[in-house]
């Protein structure tokens, strides 16, 4: 974990104004104002289609945004696209888990080394010293995020032949990686076991605890949310609807109403 | 003026057999997402065989076109069946891989059955010309665009007026909303391709008549209508037609300023100076990122 | 080659320390079976072999660079072969005016940049088809150049071109020419493996298989797809060099469209993405037209290339290398091992 003191930086809150996302007629977000408080975690809660996947979205730079901002600390994001969100520090994970299933964990995990400063492309493909140092670096933090989730032993199979869980958790740790100061995970826990779930919420606990970071993350079990998050934002229709601790947000009424009043079967 | 209305007739043609060929590929596209590769000589299967039929073995030219445009039916729906429908999940481009395939294979085996050599095709009317305010224009000219724009039309009101092109539509926007909504997507499909092999026939048919008929003659017609096609976007309809009869104009204005040999270069200038002008909007596919 | 500091793991979980062992004497094995096989023509084949072997390793650069950018990137081009005429063209056109191999070289390396550069910018910032559609045109545009300058590039009717002499050697003399072109070949195969070791090659099978992850932590998509664009123009204009010194005579065919679906071909059949891959598909190129015409069935070979193409890639898409590696896992798996990086 020594790696990582050279990582740390004081993690930005996270901040949208006034959020309206389209697609077509649908409109997906209506006028969504919500902080994510910095260095905590929070968890985004709501029934199907209340917009929390469209508010990642939006907040990484995945969907175009009709009108309002997206900042990040004292930086507004709006007109940086997906890929400039994340150099910057906003790093996302997927809720359809994304990938490369022909290569290896290892392989899969590294690709989330891109946002620390990489060498030349001609370094790189000439194996300069430079190339050398930022390889040795990458595995040491691939090897940390795979001890981390208990994957070391799988690092040189090919993510194709894992186990769903298993394949879950190599998307959490191509996030993880890079250290980023805003994590979003969209429901990483899906398709994981009841202890899957507590291992995965001890595991982003202790990076959390290890790495300050702002973490976003999406999930419909309550027992996960009270366990892991220390806010929570509920949406409803793409609209905002309560925030606040855990106690305070599940205790609300028309919280109750929109998620369990519909969702109480579902939401395990 | 005269000359520049011959050229402009001359490109209007040619671009007119552009734009048919294009329609084909565009609704093989967008009912079942795939490039056909080997669409040029899927066409080339009718002309060549068609000449074969008549020049060779004495058929009377319908009949032997007749078997022709059959066997580009054949071939066309053969290629869906055997091929693009039996691409895995998650390979994308695999299509055009597996065609480029069947386009060697095609060429090969109709060099080995018939030749490898050019020859003259039936003139469809090429040679019965006449005059319009100083400009010469052949009855072969007045089919290829007749045709086309029939077809085309016909192709419209098809896909716009009627319940079978609602269904169609249903199926490209989405296959599994279609299918639970009673649409009978594999029928469909089957018959877009079928329908592509003989718009394709047609046009190798139309080709073969202006110039000659050999293995190879259909590539430039194929990658002239996909150039169109990538610049008016293959998801759409009226622009990249449009575009096909432009390029068409285009590539005859060129040749007529600057000379028999200016075409080649022209057309390759053309789309670099568009896709590099172009905004990157406009010209992609739509891949809406629903994470 | 690197330090990997992860271990790869063995049948059971073993202490760090051997890993950085084990992975220094993989790599030892594979130069030295590379070694192995690279001696046998020299020491084996008569005169014709060695020429046939000499011209495996001018294809083999050629391979290994679509390979990059198909098999990694996953972007079709469609001019591999007219970029390899490129470097030809160029390498007959500098030699003509009498200058050495190192001239030559350089003039490649610059001439297939540029055409690299006309191509892939404004076409990859867009999707991969169009990449296939601009490249076809591009072979045409070749095509047409050569056509057209015929007091040049001579024209449809080919040009004889200079061995490359380097002191007593001479590329005409079979034995010498295999012996040049392992030198490069060599060398853009140590580099082609090492890609697949730094997160360049990473963000290209990266690009490959999930744009939107690879967009997620950072990875400029477009500059990575020009990126692999430019490496494989470069290949095939270094393996255009070597061809025009080997064979001593270059047209307009060679490097025509249906050479570039050949070297399209030879890629998938070896096996898309892997270096042993490309190697397998550069002898398929080479020796298999050569084995039809011994069997008095030159017509075949298109055929049959057709055909595998198009049933390797639906039904193998990992080619013979993939095959060779699910039947390995497949016997280890019964002894509980496990398969890893290539």
């Amino acid at each position: 974990m020594s790696r990582t003191a050279t990582h740390n930086t004081v993690a930005p809150a996270v901040r949208t104004e006034g959020l309206t996302v389209r697609y077509g007629a649908f409109q997906a977000l209506s006028d969504v104002t919500v902080s994510l408080p910095a260095g905590q975690i929070s968890g985004l809660i709501g029934p199907n289609g209340a917009g929390k996947t469209t508010l990642l979205n939006a907040i990484s730079g995945f969907t175009s945004i009709a009108e309002g901002s997206v900042h990040v600390g004292h930086a507004d994001l709006t007109a940086l696209d997906a890929r400039r969100r994340a150099l910057a520090g906003v790093v996302r994970g997927f809720q359809t888990v994304r990938l490369l299933d022909r290569e290896s964990v290892l392989t899969n995990v590294l690709i989330g080394t891109e946002r620390l400063p990489q060498p030349s492309a001609l370094a790189q493909f000439f194996g300069l010293p430079s190339q050398w140092r930022a390889g040795r670096r990458d595995t040491a933090a691939a090897a940390e995020v795979l001890d981390l989730l208990g994957l070391t032993g799988q690092a040189h199979r090919r993510v194709d032949e894992l186990p769903f869980a298993s394949r879950r958790l190599v998307e959490v740790a191509r996030v993880l990686v890079s250290s980023p100061s805003v994590i979003l995970l969209d429901e990483p826990a899906a398709g994981l076991d009841q202890e899957g779930r507590q291992e995965l919420a001890a595991v982003l606990t202790r990076v959390h605890h290890n790495h300050p970071s702002t973490m976003v993350v999406v999930e419909h079990d309550v027992d996960l949310v009270k366990s892991l998050c220390s806010y929570v934002i509920a949406l409803d229709s793409g609209a905002f609807l309560r925030d606040g601790t855990p106690a305070e947000v599940f205790g609300d009424r028309q919280v109750q109403l929109a998620y369990f009043g519909r969702a109480a079967g579902a939401d395990a | 003026m005269g000359d520049l209305g011959q050229i402009l007739v001359g490109g209007i043609t040619t671009g007119s057999l552009y734009a048919l060929f294009l329609l084909g590929v565009l609704i093989v596209f967008q009912v079942s997402k795939s490039i056909n590769f080997a669409y040029g000589q899927v066409g080339m299967i009718a002309a060549f065989s068609a000449w074969f039929l008549y020049s060779e073995q004495g058929l009377p030219v319908p009949l032997a076109l007749g078997v022709g445009v059959l066997l580009a039916v054949i071939v066309n729906s053969a290629i869906d069946y055997a091929a693009i429908r039996r691409i895995p999940e998650g390979r994308p481009g695999l299509d055009l891989v597996v065609t480029l395939g069947i386009f060697l294979l095609i060429t090969a085996v109709m060099q080995q059955l018939i030749d490898a050599n050019a020859h003259t095709f039936v003139s469809l009317g090429a040679d019965s010309r006449a005059e319009l305010g100083g400009v010469v224009v052949s009855l072969n000219d007045g089919i290829v665009v007749g045709l086309t724009v029939t077809i085309i039309v016909g192709a419209y009101l098809l896909l716009n007026r009627t319940s079978l092109g609602t269904s169609l539509r249903a199926s490209a926007e989405d296959a599994g909303i279609a299918q639970a909504a009673g649409v009978n997507v594999r029928a469909l499909r089957t018959a877009t391709w079928a329908a592509a092999g003989v718009i394709a026939a047609i046009v190798a048919v139309l080709v073969a008549s202006r110039l000659s008929v050999d293995a190879f003659y259909m590539t430039p017609f194929l990658i002239k209508a996909f150039i169109a096609g990538m610049i008016g976007g293959l998801d759409r309809f009226w622009l990249p037609l449009s575009v096909a009869v432009a390029l068409g104009v285009y590539e005859s204005l060129t040749v007529f300023i600057l000379g028999a040999s200016a075409g080649t270069p022209a057309v390759f200038l053309l789309i670099i100076v568009v896709l590099a002008l172009v905004p990157k909007r406009f010209v992609n596919e739509r891949n809406e990122v629903r994470a | 080659m690197t330090g990997a500091t992860i271990t790869r793991p063995r049948r059971s979980a073993q202490p760090p320390a051997t890993g950085r062992g084990a992975g220094a004497r993989r790599i030892l094995t594979r130069v030295a079976v590379f070694a192995v096989i690279a001696a046998v023509p020299p020491l084996l084949f008569d005169d014709y072999w060695v020429f046939m072997s000499a011209q495996v390793l001018a294809f083999a650069v050629a391979t290994l660079g679509l390979d990059i950018l198909y098999g990694r990137t996953g972007q079709m081009s469609l001019a591999h072969a007219s970029f390899m005429g490129v470097g030809a063209y160029t390498t007959y056109i500098v030699s003509s005016y009498g200058h050495g191999p190192a001239i030559q070289l350089g003039a490649v390396v610059v001439v297939a940049l540029l055409a690299a550069l006309v191509v892939a910018v404004p076409t990859l910032r867009l999707s991969g088809l169009r990449l296939a559609l601009v490249t076809l045109a591009f072979g045409e545009l070749l095509a047409w150049v050569i056509r057209e300058t015929t007091d040049l590039t001579g024209g449809t009717q080919g040009a004889s071109v200079d061995p490359i002499v380097i002191g007593t050697w001479d590329s005409s003399e079979p034995l010498h020419a295999y012996l040049i072109a392992l030198v490069p070949a060599a060398i853009a195969t140590l580099l082609a493996a090492h890609l697949g070791r730094t997160q360049l090659g990473r963000r290209m099978l990266a690009v490959r298989d999930t744009e939107l992850a690879a967009e997620s932590v950072g990875v400029a998509v477009a500059r990575t797809k020009i990126t692999a664009f430019l490496i494989s123009a470069v290949y095939a204009g270094i393996a255009g060099w070597l061809y025009a010194a080997i064979v001593g005579f270059i047209a307009p065919p060679d490097f025509d469209l249906f050479a570039s679906v050949y070297l399209f071909v030879a890629v998938v059949i070896g096996g898309a993405g892997t270096v042993l891959g490309a190697w397998l598909g550069a002898a398929y190129i080479v020796l298999v037209p050569e084995l039809f015409t011994l069997a008095g069935q030159p017509n075949l070979y298109p055929i049959v290339g057709g055909a595998l193409l198009a049933v390797v890639a639906l039904l193998v898409p990992d080619g013979i290398v993939g095959l060779g590696r699910g039947l390995w896992r497949r016997v280890r798996g019964a002894r509980g091992g496990q398969e890893g990086s290539r």
